[in-house]
């Protein structure tokens, strides 16, 4: 545990974030704290000008040299500002799209069980906003030393000018300092909660369009619009809230400005009026003042900030599971401009099966009593192996955990008798591919979601797609194989996408092939060309789930499962003489008339 | 220049209107608002003026007791400044979201009411983008706006006439300056109206391509495509890059030259106020002053910049959203006929359908009678779905009509036609949300007692039970805490908690177990019965209870008549695909 909070320092992991690029953010360091250093300059000429107007000149500096300097200051300001502006906004884009690769690199491709506990919809948010927050405290950083060098110095200057006035005007500063801190918390527990009924809001939008066709056909677009308001009310209670709190915090910082003010004007009346406290000294700390609080209140911003930093990095640890919080923060090349280079498909080396065993396999679901319980398991090679059983009886969570998409919680795997030690990154090709039950397609072509990178010859394509029977689909199609297919493949439809999906899974030249219900939005004659095709064509070995006749009936083996547990194993003929759960399965299929 | 003006006058056309619609309901909480910010203004206008009788009374000397006070008027002036400035700032905010959330609803409303080939073309994380990241844009700028902007506007307005009163030197160059500023702002608005709305569009790329993934990442993950989906993610993440730095300069150059034209305003200000406190002219304390209001100038301008970067966001988001309202559903709103009660009679009239100008269906005629089956058979592709899509009006078919009950479907009133038709597809699509709202779409009048009814009926009743908390159990939308059965028993659910005179079921039990389908099979019976339904089939044991059969082939009818002289007819290509089914061969073999 303590590693891990140590692991979990915001400061640390920023340090390591800045390691990407760090010339270009030493570069922006420098400008900022030019930026923020400069005004110390132009407080010391104004004061200068104004005691120079008022008789008590300095020494050969008369008030338009003072003039002139003034303007430089400012132009020398402005021009920093520029390149400021023109390198941060480059350091800053770099390092919310470094983290954000790290991030999807990490869900998609690093080892072990990635399962999103959340909806898409809100994992993007953690997308946008966390690293937004995490980029925010390396910003502060940049801006801190600046502020540090002008709060030092003019500190020093106005001791000098007046030590007593410029003790009794530190204590409101601190007083800002102080109250601020107080009402942080509930600055961030309203802004928590404005950003969590956002998040509902932007969540259900996303729900409301993803489901647009169910609502549409149960004809409830009312009621889901009525709930969305309800939404939007909360949201904009937790907001209005958030505004207030903010509101009541800046007019502490503002109005300790002015109580300090009002403390200079009425201790300076008798300095004033004697000569030894100038309109220049006045005006010095009336220009110091307001850029001193609002100092006070970024370095409890910043403090602030840490804190916040370090609970973004964990939603995203959550996010990204146990992840090494390192590997979020790592430099990495982005491929910004230049030309991007090539595709290297990466495939482990190939490890022909000869036999697949599982022995008490476990998995409960969280919260409740489903899951797998001591399931044993054999595939031979070349074997078709068939999961049947009924609704909930545990038949996908079974080609879940096995291929690590799930993380089984007792038993093992074995290939070929060696021991599988991370299903999640074992299974994948050339060892095996699946296909899901509602396989997902990308808004891209057609060509481009069978493919998906794999090199290949035409004719590798096209065998897949024989084999998947979607040729004939592909000739009515317009653009063929070069068809877009629309977010999450909408333009196919159902047997279609799943024909796709069967497609890609052919294509990854695997040895064993897990397929979940890959029939059930076919037609029948569609089916038996797939499951012909399958049968003798193909090579892999198969571990399919089904209740199809057709499968059922070619199996080498079926395995009968119920309440997440083997109910019986065998071939059908076996099974109809031997399993009475087969039976049920088998002879509830209704009757064909004749 | 002439075509900038007509777009420039339209802009603020469009914001006025908006404005207008949404704004005016709460005119009291704006009014309000309008004179927290007067007051505020005012005070904001006094303060320097104090500080001058200060400065000038102690430098000469004054009274200690005059000083004393004129300090502690300072101090209340500056705190109810504040207090005035709060309130104006949170009855801004009130305003802005009652009235952006009114906009949100209006909006979200109108694309639900569109049809498929709209939602098609869509991503979800795109319409979020669109209805949530857009409005609030807008919600910046309508909270803000009154506030900050013409706050900002009034406060400037007051300098200039009491730097005019004062000197007119001053005030000249001083209105000179805030002039030249506005027209500078006013200028680039032409240039950061596309740079914002470049940036939007590479962002929702960027976080639709993260969504679509995330929402694949089995797929992904078990077929080794993170690899390839991290290259494709390259040339995303440069085309963000590349545009959000854009945006980002371009705005920068619009604050950055304001901060420079104010650098030589505050040179010239200061240069004459040197000459004239030289000369004699003015005091040091107006010199002061003078100074003091210079500073002030500053914040609203930032304002009025900041805020007109708002602005322009506003504009481009507004921009898109008078799109997406012009987009008008393919499908008019009908002219309300009734449909009559208890089963429909359907009757499909030369109708053709064609997407995209690829015909789907072709002169496709026939009729069922109210309370029969019919059994809708054919190969994926055939346009089966399509047909049915048609009489729910998720399309119009583009020749022929559509009646259902003897009443045109583009006549009915469409929320009525969806409330008397039941389906349920093949995919379904669940919510990330409780039992309850799944069932009832977040609809409030169905009894919980209905419910559980109906789960019971469906042998969903143990399932409920098993539930933590029953009901108000969250079920996740990728369906990981369902099975894909149990999914689509919850399916039939939702249409048992209708009462359709139509039902159409899209191979209903494709993803059942033949136990759980034996089971739905007789909740089936309970459901259909006094009702019309269609039934499509990719098996032919399910369309046996159908009383009639039509049989489809790349789009046209082929066959049609009642399923029993069909399967009498050793002729007919019912008898001929159930001699040749699969099932046939398995119950030969058992």
């Amino acid at each position: 545990m303590t590693t891990n909070t140590i692991k979990l320092d915001p400061l640390r992991l920023a340090l390591r974030l800045v390691r990407h690029r760090s010339r270009l953010y030493l570069l922006n360091s420098l400008l900022w704290t030019a930026i923020h250093a400069l005004p110390v300059a132009y407080g010391l000429l104004i004061k200068v000008l104004f005691d120079a107007l008022s008789g008590e000149a300095a020494a050969g500096l008369t008030a338009w040299t003072l003039l002139v300097l003034v303007l430089s200051v400012d132009i020398l300001r402005l021009t920093t500002l520029a390149a400021g502006e023109w390198f941060w906004s480059a350091y800053w884009l770099e390092m919310v799209l470094l983290m954000r690769r790290n991030l999807l690199s990490h869900l998609l491709r690093s080892p072990g069980t990635r399962r999103l506990r959340e909806s898409p919809g809100e994992a993007v948010t953690h997308f946008r906003d966390d690293v937004n927050d995490i980029a925010e405290y390396v910003e502060n950083w940049v801006d801190f030393w600046g502020l540090a060098v002008f709060a030092l110095v003019a500190l020093v200057v106005m001791l000098t000018v007046h030590p007593l006035l410029t003790v009794l005007v530190s204590i409101p500063l601190g007083l800002t300092l102080l109250l601020t801190n107080l009402l942080r918390p509930h600055i961030r527990s309203a802004r928590r909660r404005s950003r969590e009924a956002t998040g509902r809001v932007t969540d259900f939008i996303g729900e409301l369009f993803g489901s647009a066709q169910a609502i549409k056909i149960a004809g409830r677009e009312r009621a889901a619009l009525e709930h969305f308001k309800e939404l939007n009310h909360c949201r904009r209670k937790a907001a209005l809230k958030d505004a207030l709190v903010t509101e009541l915090f800046k007019s502490v910082t503002d109005n300790m400005v002015n109580v300090a003010t009002g403390i200079i004007l009425l201790l300076a009346a008798t300095s004033l009026r004697d000569g030894s406290f100038t309109v220049g000294d006045f005006a010095l700390f009336v220009a110091y003042l307001p850029r001193l609080t609002h100092i006070m209140s970024f370095i409890g911003a910043m403090m602030v900030q840490h804190k916040r930093t370090g609970i973004s990095f964990e939603r995203l640890l959550r996010l990204a599971r146990d992840a090494d919080p390192v590997a979020l923060v790592t430099t990495r090349n982005l491929h910004l401009s230049g030309p991007i280079p090539a595709f290297l498909e990466e495939r482990p080396a190939p490890l022909p099966l000869e036999r697949l065993t599982v022995r008490g396999l476990h998995f409960t679901y969280p919260g409740s009593h489903t899951g797998l319980f001591e399931l044993d398991l054999t595939l031979e090679r070349g074997s078709f192996t068939v999961v049947t059983g009924r609704v909930g009886a545990g038949k996908t969570t079974l080609l879940r955990v096995l291929t690590g998409l799930l993380p089984k919680e007792g038993g093992e795997i074995r290939w070929n008798g060696e021991l599988v030690e991370d299903p999640g990154s074992f299974f994948v090709p050339p060892r095996s591919a699946y296909t899901s039950q509602v396989p997902r397609l990308f808004s891209d072509t057609l060509r481009e979601n069978i493919v998906m990178g794999r090199r290949h010859h035409e004719a590798q394509l096209q065998g897949a797609v024989e084999l998947s029977v979607l040729a004939p689909d592909i000739d009515r199609l317009e653009h063929g194989l070069d068809t877009e297919v629309g977010s999450r493949g909408v333009k196919l439809s159902g047997g279609q996408v799943q024909r796709s999906a069967a497609a890609r899974m052919f294509m990854r030249d695997a040895e064993l092939l897990m397929f979940d219900d890959l029939s059930s939005a076919l037609d029948g004659e569609t089916e038996r060309e797939l499951w012909e095709g399958i049968f003798t064509r193909g090579t892999a070995t198969c571990l399919v789930v089904s209740h199809r006749r057709a499968a059922l009936q070619r199996a080498d083996q079926i395995i009968v499962l119920k309440d997440g547990r083997v109910e019986a194993c065998g071939t059908l003929s076996e099974l109809l003489k031997t399993s009475s759960e087969m039976q049920h399965l088998w002879l509830e299929v209704p009757e064909v008339a004749g | 220049m002439k075509v900038d003006e007509k777009t420039n006058r339209k802009a603020l056309e469009r914001i006025t209107s908006l404005f207008g619609r949404y704004l005016r309901p709460q005119w009291r909480k704006a009014s309000l608002m309008a004179g927290l910010l007067l007051g505020s203004i005012a005070l904001q206008l006094a303060v320097p003026q104090i500080l001058r009788t200060f400065i000038d009374t102690a430098v000469q000397g004054g009274d200690a007791e005059v000083l004393l006070r004129t300090a502690l008027l300072f101090l209340g002036a500056a705190l109810a400044n504040q207090i005035l400035g709060a309130g104006a700032t949170y009855s801004g905010a009130d305003v802005g979201w009652t009235a952006t959330n009114l906009l949100r609803r209006d909006l979200a409303r109108h694309c639900l009411s569109l049809d498929m080939s709209f939602h098609n073309a869509r991503t979800p994380g795109e319409m979020i983008e669109r209805i949530d990241g857009d409005v609030t844009a807008l919600s910046n700028f309508f909270s803000q706006f009154s506030v900050r902007v013409l706050g900002a506007l009034l406060l400037l307005l007051g300098i200039l006439v009491l730097l005019w009163l004062e000197r007119p030197f001053i005030g000249l160059a001083l209105t000179a300056f805030t002039l030249l500023e506005l027209a500078l702002l006013g200028r680039s608005r032409r240039v950061a109206v596309p740079a914002s709305e470049l940036e939007r569009e590479v962002s929702a790329k960027l976080f639709g391509f993260i969504e679509e993934r995330l929402a694949g990442i089995e797929d992904l993950r078990a077929n080794g495509g993170g690899a390839h989906a991290m290259h494709r993610f390259m040339s995303v993440i440069r085309g963000y890059f590349w545009g959000a730095r854009r945006a980002w300069m371009l705005r920068s150059v619009i604050w950055l030259s304001s901060y420079g034209l104010f650098i030589l305003g505050s040179a010239v200000t200061l240069g004459a106020s040197i000459y004239f406190v030289r000369s004699g002219d003015i005091t040091i304390g107006t010199g002061y002053m003078v100074f003091q209001y210079l500073l002030m100038l500053q914040t609203p301008i930032e304002h009025i910049t900041r805020e007109l970067q708002e602005l322009q966001k506003a504009v481009a988001g507004i921009g898109r959203m008078r799109e997406l309202f012009e987009i008008s559903s393919r499908l008019p709103r009908g002219k309300g006929k009734v449909l009559p009660p208890a089963a429909l009679s359907l009757s499909v009239d030369r109708v053709g359908f064609a997407y995209d100008d690829r015909p789907i269906l072709e002169e496709i005629s026939f009729r069922l009678e109210p309370g029969r089956v019919l059994g809708l058979l054919g190969r994926t592709g055939s346009g089966k779905t399509t047909l049915t899509r048609l009489i729910f009006r998720l399309y119009d078919p583009t020749e022929g009509t559509v009646r259902l009950g003897g009443v045109d479907t583009r006549e009915a009133d469409l929320d009525v036609l969806r409330q008397r038709v039941g389906m349920v597809t093949q995919e379904v699509q669940l919510f990330q949300a409780s039992v309850r709202d799944n069932l009832t779409f977040f609809a409030n009048d169905v009894p919980d007692e209905r419910i559980q009814e109906v789960l019971a009926e469906l042998d969903l009743g143990g399932w409920l039970a098993g539930l933590p908390q029953g009901l108000d159990t969250v079920l996740s939308s990728s369906g990981s805490s369902l099975s894909a059965g149990e999914a689509q028993l919850l399916a039939f659910a939702r249409v048992f908690l209708k009462d359709p005179g139509l039902i159409v079921l899209d191979e209903p039990s494709s993803r059942l177990d033949p136990a759980t389908e034996r089971r739905l099979e007789r909740a089936l019976d309970r459901l259909l019965h006094g009702r019309t339904a269609i039934i499509i089939a990719h098996r032919l044991e399910t369309v046996e209870r159908a009383d009639d059969i039509l049989v489809l082939e790349d789009g046209r009818v082929v066959e049609s008549g009642p399923r029993v002289l069909l399967a009498a007819d050793p002729r007919s290509r019912y008898a001929t695909l159930r001699r040749s089914g699969v099932d046939l061969d398995v119950k030969e073999l058992v």
